[in-house]
């Protein structure tokens, strides 16, 4: 394999790695706080791509219609943590079996986004244009390797979102706030944090994560209703190769993944998705906790 | 007594006043549509556009005022094999239809077909394309299973003669899925009767998002020609103008849909060659398109499929209507004989015979290309 040929490899899967990885934080943030994850956490990307398309289709300005889905991502992320989690917060619902309920109720309200996305768009695969450009084929060539502006829009949005995150987790007030209230809610009220503010605030920062990987994601990839899928469980896998509890884990557990699966590709097409996949569970035999977890049992 | 006798009378003569305008109704012909409704997008496609077809072509039937009144029972068998049996039992047995239509999945067909072929109940199978679904069955005797949609093998075969006199250098692009694989075993045999070697043979699951690995293995085996049959026919464009490579692509019929020009755009689409089975040039043709456009606007995506939905609606149709009934058998024979269908895609006048149960042979199948955003015939030299 020639020098051009790797580096356009590992640029395609870093490309595809970060969107792993932003769609893996917003799995890790509100895992971390509340021990639950958005099963539809890919779903919400899938409706941010198809609002992004929609407003650009109906000739808003991008700089416009990137805020319009940040807000509706937030919106949903609130409205998802006010219908589908909260009510199973009720005193003594964990005695009727409501303990692990929240599986169903994300995973049913990313059912419910399928479908009314397939009544609004229909069924079919839709053209998503790109953000910066007119035209199709808008590729920046350095060194011989080609990248698309969003390509490079997304890794960069990958490294930020771990830099904002580390700042707010291990410097902010806010940060402290969540991992307080991971370690005992009950404490943390005593300590005067606002819980539920805390727990609403995590559910709506991975639906702006959400937001952020399906705004970019469009035009890297068909958008379709039901493409969300295939990134949770991709987004699973790189949760858990980098482990749950640590965001830069998170990062490196997107790249690994998306790199793994360029060249994995690359060497053996047939096979191409199989062998990340293998690596992983490989890994989890070996590191359960993923590559970045404690080692020491967790004590929330 | 006096009264009941009376009023006896009365329905009597009510009775017979009612027979002379009931036998007017037209006779009730429930036909069975399955198809790929939902489920992965290019499925879809394939069966809402089919189903768009199968609906003008009632409508047609109903506007020449005919003895027979056709109610269509649609079901949904997402592309799931089990599924799909099940609905085939349960048009058999509880929807009591005379005749089905479907689906998109070959797989789909090939495990509900010996459902049907037991009923004695006949299928139109489509626009499912995998080669054997009639040749299965056709020594049966009689034989219930039809079908008009295009066949794998066919356009494999148009495309192979084509692709061999044209390019030295030609590669593959396949799914993991039955379809892709059979596919590319059937490229693989036509190549090997025609002493050519595929230069890169590459595969790529159905969810995948990137085809870059593959397209850069493509373009460094100097591939001029990638045959194309992954269920995405809009993904391998994608990573063409990243690695500065611009092959000329050729593939499954489903090349042709709108939605793949509307995803890929017209420039990166141009050239491309793939099996077809309607020609835009004729006028016939061009008057179904733009009836199809009127009925169903930005719902109709796909001409080729729209036409072969219709036309197996109206062959069905006109079969049915020459029965008069609901006989499942007489249908089965008027469908065996039937003659004079102004069809809109390449189907023959006289799609079927005791032999042959395909709407379309290998003489009518032919190559169409993508010109200026419209597939068109490829001229052959």
């Amino acid at each position: 394999m020639g020098l051009t040929n790797f580096l356009q490899l590992l640029v395609s899967g870093l490309a595809m790695g970060a969107i792993y990885t932003l769609t893996a934080k917003g799995l890790f943030i509100a895992h971390v706080t509340t021990h639950r994850v958005n099963f539809g956490q890919g779903d919400f990307l899938m409706v941010a791509a198809f609002l992004t398309l929609a407003g650009l289709g109906a000739g808003l300005p991008v700089l416009a219609v990137i805020p319009m889905v940040v807000v509706a991502l937030g919106l949903m992320g609130w409205g998802l943590e006010r219908i589908a989690v909260r009510p199973l917060d009720r005193p003594g619902a964990a005695r009727f079996g409501a303990a692990h309920a929240w599986i169903l109720t994300t995973a049913g309200v990313a059912l419910i986004l399928q479908n009314v996305v397939e009544l609004i768009w229909g069924k079919s695969s839709q053209y998503a244009p790109p953000l910066f450009s007119d035209r199709r084929d808008n590729v920046i060539t350095l060194g011989g390797v080609g990248f698309f502006v969003e390509e490079l829009l997304v890794m960069a949005a990958a490294c930020i979102a771990v830099g904002v995150f580390y700042w707010f987790l291990l410097r902010s007030r806010w940060g402290k706030d969540v991992y307080t209230v991971a370690f005992n809610p009950e404490a943390a009220a005593l300590l005067g944090i606002d819980v539920r503010r805390t727990v609403v605030m995590v559910w709506v920062l991975a639906a702006l994560l959400a937001a952020v990987s399906g705004i970019l994601v469009g035009p890297l990839v068909t958008v379709h209703p039901h493409m969300g899928l295939i990134f949770t469980i991709k987004a699973l896998a790189v949760a858990s190769l980098g482990g749950f509890a640590n965001p830069l884990g998170i990062l490196a557990g997107g790249v690994l993944f998306g790199v793994a699966e360029a060249f994995s590709n690359y060497w053996d097409s047939a096979y191409g998705d199989l062998y990340p996949l293998l690596f992983v569970l490989l890994m989890l035999v070996l590191r359960p906790a993923g590559i970045f977890g404690e080692k020491t049992a967790d004590v929330r | 007594m006096k009264v009941t006798r009376r009023l006896g009378i009365m329905a009597a003569a009510l009775t017979g006043l009612a027979l002379p305008a009931a036998a007017q109704q037209p006779a009730l012909v429930r036909v069975g549509v399955i198809q790929g409704l939902s489920g992965p997008p290019a499925i879809v496609d394939f069966g809402e556009s089919y189903l768009q077809g199968i609906r003008l072509a009632l409508k047609d039937h109903e506007a020449r005022n005919p003895r027979t009144r056709i109610e269509l029972v649609v079901y949904d068998d997402e592309a799931n094999p089990q599924r799909a049996v099940s609905l085939a039992q349960r048009l058999v047995q509880n929807d009591n239809v005379s005749a089905v239509i479907g689906t998109v999945s070959s797989g789909n067909v090939l495990a509900f077909a010996p459902i049907l072929q037991r009923a004695r109940i006949p299928l139109l199978a489509g626009p499912s394309i995998a080669t054997d679904i009639t040749t299965r069955f056709i020594n049966e005797r009689p034989s219930f299973i039809f079908r008009c949609s295009m066949v794998e093998q066919f356009q494999i075969e148009a495309m192979l003669d084509w692709g061999v006199q044209n390019f030295q250098r030609i590669g593959l692009l396949h799914s993991t899925t039955g379809y892709g694989s059979f596919a590319a075993r059937e490229i693989q045999e036509g190549l090997r009767r025609r002493n050519v070697n595929l230069v890169a043979t590459e595969a790529a699951a159905p969810g995948v998002n990137d085809l870059t690995a593959q397209m850069i293995r493509m373009r460094d085996a100097g591939a001029q020609l990638v045959l194309n049959f992954h269920e995405s026919f809009e993904l391998l464009y994608r990573p063409l103008p990243r690695i500065n490579y611009r092959p000329v692509v050729a593939g499954n019929w489903g090349l042709s849909s709108m939605k793949v020009l509307e995803i890929v755009g017209r420039e990166a689409l141009e050239g491309t060659v793939m099996g077809q089975a309607l020609d835009l040039a004729d006028p016939k043709a061009r008057a179904f398109d733009e009836r199809m456009r009127a009925e169903y606007g930005a719902a109709y995506r796909w001409p080729v499929v729209g036409a072969l939905g219709y036309d197996a609606g109206q062959v069905l149709f006109r079969a049915i209507e020459r029965v008069g009934r609901a006989d499942a058998v007489a249908i089965r024979d008027a469908l065996e004989s039937l003659d004079g269908v102004e069809a809109i895609s390449a189907t023959p006048a006289r799609p079927f015979s005791p032999t042959d149960h395909e709407c379309l042979d290998r003489e009518h199948v032919f190559l169409g290309v993508w010109r200026n955003g419209q597939v068109v015939r490829l001229e052959q030299r």
